[in-house]
């Protein structure tokens, strides 16, 4: 039976595989959120001069480095058809904890960090688990955990001055450097753990079709846990980012940066419905964002127009992605 | 086809049942796989073929039944535990996933980790092992798919069905469950999809096969289950049926006295 071959499988153009053309694919990939990132950046250049030197690049950069570190997380729990509302009150509890480490219990500020990163960890972990064994949906569990770690880091932090920190810990998130370095580093990170390793290709497997990966054999709800906790592992670098950028840590730190977050992530073109996505997307997302938001400032719009920006752009992202999604 | 009546049983299963609530999806099903077979299920939209890989396979939970490999009763609670009985399994319209590779596709579940540590530690994978692997197997296949680094959703329905085949060939240990293989391919397609089923046969794997084309069963099959509303209304050695009879069959029209001459 197997000799009366046929070549009914037409094949399509053979893949190149050497380092310019995985170099092409991935700038196809894209140019079009880079594209656009360099419009919005030229129109703002255009219409105001205050707009016109480095030091407004630079902060741009700086003050999107600690979003963008957040929506790294963000960008595998998407990816993973997975969805969390809580990282921007996880933000908040990590800020309060590694405050009260260093300032409290007097904690060398290494060892703070240590711990801060994993009380944020253990809450996405929680956020996972919860959702694993209630079969509760992402949106609720985390609606919940929103509230929920709001209230614990009042809790922790109430009544407390958790200000003046260590020259040492102050270094990682002021000035320029080091937040950019710290945000390059953790998208670099996050891309290599979604391409090269196999968890990270599991998440665009559950996030595409999830039933065809547990059908697979994949463990898809112990898969789950660990991109919340990554998640929360990015919100709590980001808080530690901040604190130390701010110099004083408070509970009410981190207000919407989960929305900030989804927002750079979907407007980078990652698909807010999972399979698809990059984090090197999230990171122009990201500056496309914060470029609006600086560049409103400079032409003297007010922050709540600012905002009104902000989710406009948001529901135009989601917009486009539907779209690209629908067969033409 | 030749048929061995004395073959040995590899897979058997008795008093299958799944409920859905109220329905009953399946209702006490036995069924046995002889080795080196090809066993052909058939029956209308809705008789509980698929229900009943499903339950074989671990896919779903079942609501009673037992199964036995090799005559020894084994528990089959989740897909990976069908796997690792040898089963390998095509689901109907859950073969691949659209959003990655046609490499990351056939190892979904099974990648090859590089050997470093690197991959012990953080498992990282060795997709020039993975890609070779898949290249030699559709060469000896005669799977002409190339571009295996594009997303599944690129390809046809014809193409999508090969991979998915292929799958099982690189992975089946001895028994491979096929949903509707040909469901919604050309004629040509359909035809290279029954190749690779036989192909499956001539590396020594068991195959289940549930399909809607008598024709399949008639020229490619050995034996075949014939199922209604959730039960197996009969089962006949190929040589013993044809197609109007297996028609007869399915609609209920031929009932089981007639039946039991098979
Ligand atoms: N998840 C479910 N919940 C409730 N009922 C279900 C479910 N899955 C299947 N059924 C019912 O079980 C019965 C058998 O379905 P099954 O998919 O096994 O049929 P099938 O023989 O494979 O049909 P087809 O030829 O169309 O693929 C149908 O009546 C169906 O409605
Ligand atoms: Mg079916």
């Amino acid at each position: 039976m197997l000799n009366q071959k046929s070549s009914e499988f037409v094949a399509v153009p053979q893949a190149k595989t050497n380092g310019w053309e995985i170099l092409r694919y991935q700038f196809m990939q894209i140019w079009q959120v880079l594209a656009a990132l360099l419009i919005i950046y030229a129109v703002f250049f255009i219409l105001s001069p205050a707009f016109r030197n480095v030091d407004t690049l630079l902060s741009i950069f700086s003050q999107g480095a600690i979003l963008a570190v957040l929506a790294c997380g963000t960008t595998v729990v998407l990816i993973s058809g997975g969805l969390d509302l809580s990282v921007g009150s996880i933000f908040a509890v990590v800020g309060v904890v590694v405050g009260v480490l260093i300032k409290e219990y007097q904690l060398a500020y290494p060892l703070a960090i240590l711990g801060a990163l994993a009380a944020g960890t253990c809450l996405g972990a929680l956020n996972g688990v919860i959702q694993v064994v209630t079969k509760v949906p992402a949106f609720i569990v985390t609606l919940g955990g929103l509230t929920a770690y709001k209230g614990l880091a009042e809790l922790l932090g109430s009544g407390k001055d958790l200000s003046r920190f260590p020259e040492g810990f102050q270094m990682l998130g002021s000035g320029y450097l080091a937040p950019i370095c710290i945000m390059v580093g953790a998208a670099v990170l996050t891309g290599l753990f979604l391409t090269k390793t196999r968890l990270g290709n599991h998440a665009f497997a559950i996030g595409g079709n999830e039933e065809v990966a547990r059908l697979s054999g994949v463990k898809v709800a112990r898969s789950r846990i660990y991109y919340y906790m990554i998640g929360g592992m990015f919100a709590a670098t980001a808080a530690i980012l901040e604190v130390s950028k701010l110099n004083f840590a408070q509970s009410s730190r981190g207000v919407s940066y989960e929305l900030f977050a989804i927002a750079a992530v979907v407007i980078g073109g990652t698909s807010l419905f999972g399979g698809r996505g990059s984090v090197g997307k999230t990171i122009i997302g990201m500056m496309i964002m914060q470029t609006i938001i600086v560049g409103l400032a400079y032409l003297g719009v007010g922050t709540s127009f600012q905002r009104i920006a902000i989710g406009t752009i948001i529901i135009l992202a989601v917009y486009w992605d539907v779209w690209r999604r629908q067969p033409r | 086809m030749e048929h061995k009546k004395s073959a040995k049983i590899i897979l058997q299963a008795r008093g299958l049942s799944k409920h859905y609530g109220g329905v009953v999806a399946l209702d006490a099903v036995d069924l046995d796989l002889h080795e080196g077979e090809v066993l052909a299920i058939v029956g209308d939209n809705g008789a509980g073929k698929s229900t009943l890989v499903k339950a074989l396979t671990g896919a779903i939970a079942k609501t009673s039944g037992t199964i036995m490999i090799d005559g020894r009763e084994i528990r089959i609670d989740s897909p990976a535990d069908a796997k690792a009985a040898g089963m390998e399994t095509v689901y109907q319209d859950l073969a691949l996933v659209n959003e990655i590779s046609i490499t990351k596709n056939m190892f979904l579940g099974r990648e090859i980790v590089k050997d470093n540590l690197l991959g012990k530690l953080f498992g990282t994978l060795d997709f020039p092992k993975m890609d070779a692997k898949i290249q030699v197997l559709f060469k000896k296949l005669d799977i002409r798919i190339t571009d295996i680094y594009r997303d599944a959703e690129a390809f046809s329905g014809g193409q999508r069905q090969a991979v998915a085949l292929a799958k099982t060939v690189m992975f089946g240990k001895r028994i491979a469950i096929l949903d509707e293989p040909t469901a919604a391919l050309g004629v040509r397609e359909s035809k290279m999809a029954m190749d690779l089923v036989c192909s499956l046969k001539d590396h020594g794997l068991s195959v289940i096969m549930i399909t809607h084309n008598m024709q399949h069963v008639l020229n490619h099959c050995d034996r075949v289950i014939v199922m209604r509303l959730g039960k197996v209304a009969a089962v006949c050695d190929v040589a013993d049926v044809d197609g109007d009879m297996l028609v007869g069959l399915i609609t209920g029209t031929i009932d089981k006295k007639v039946e039991s001459k098979c």
